[in-house]
């Protein structure tokens, strides 16, 4: 009996823990409660930063032509196109990379395991 | 042993339903060589009335031309908390951008539709590239782009 009480809280416990993730995970931001994630994502700021791909093509797109890729050009030359930069001035507005922060709480990330990303 | 059996059958099936409430999921985009430069693509997910649901990968990182994603961004606002976390690199022409997620279960034949939007410099902008509703059924069933998307397949 002593031997079933213990199995039984063990897998209580083994039960609580995979599924306060879970049910935090499909919350939406809406939601008034406050998830368990939230709570959890304290000090995830510090942890280390994966790299997906190392193919950035972002060197290579929007290089030329009229949409002035290059961020300090367009805003020290006041570009038409700069007006409306809201790269300039610093990283205000810019998403967070990914593997930086943990997917949006938006209840499609079923359990907010960052996405392991390619480029082939 | 009789109740030891029981308890086990009863945590097991209080266990199992947590974990199969996501699964992952493996996103494949392969680009046409357009012969342009890199690609910006926004994959979103909207649900069954057409309302945005949420964003599930940017490609490509400089906000400035996101604006560019028309769809995309008219059902955010280009709000950038939308995709902080699932950010990265565009995707150049003729290349395959593969990205996998752990989706919740409940996105799954209950009316939602993946949508990518597309642009690239210079070339014109091309909103609901790819339309697709996520059903079991279609999983790994490609389904071919407008203008810059080769094809692309959801596999589970």
């Amino acid at each position: 009996m002593k031997k079933t009480l213990t199995l039984l809280a063990a897998t209580a416990a083994l039960t609580a823990a995979v599924a306060a993730p879970v049910w935090s995970a499909m919350r939406t931001g809406n939601s008034p409660v406050r998830p368990f994630a939230a709570i959890l994502e304290f000090g995830q700021d510090a942890m280390p930063l994966f790299l997906a791909s190392g193919d950035d093509d972002d060197d290579h797109a929007y290089r030329s032509g009229s949409r002035h890729d290059d961020d300090d050009r367009g805003c020290e030359y006041g570009s038409d196109e700069s007006h409306d930069d809201d790269d300039c001035g610093g990283s205000a507005g810019k998403a967070a990379p990914d593997g930086t922060t943990p997917p949006p709480q938006n209840g499609l990330f079923g359990n907010g395991t960052p996405p392991v990303v390619e480029i082939n | 042993m009789k109740s030891l059996l029981a308890t086990l059958a009863l945590t097991t099936a209080l266990t199992l339903p947590g974990i199969a409430m996501a699964r992952p999921v493996t996103l494949t985009t392969m680009l046409n060589n357009y012969g342009g430069d890199g690609a910006y693509l926004a994959l979103y997910v909207t649900d069954a009335s057409g309302a945005y649901a949420g964003s599930l990968w940017m490609a490509g990182s400089k906000s400035k031309y996101y604006k560019h994603l028309t769809d995309w961004d008219r059902a955010t606002s280009g709000n950038t908390a939308e995709i902080d976390g699932i950010t990265g690199a565009s995707v150049g022409s003729g290349r395959t951008l593969e990205v996998t997620i752990d989706l919740s279960d409940a996105l799954f034949d209950a009316g939602y539709t993946l949508h990518i939007d597309a642009a690239v410099e210079d070339m014109r902008d091309s909103p609901n590239e790819v339309s697709v509703p996520l059903t079991t059924d279609g999983a790994g069933t490609p389904v071919t782009g407008r203008r810059y998307v080769s094809d692309f397949t959801y596999d589970m």
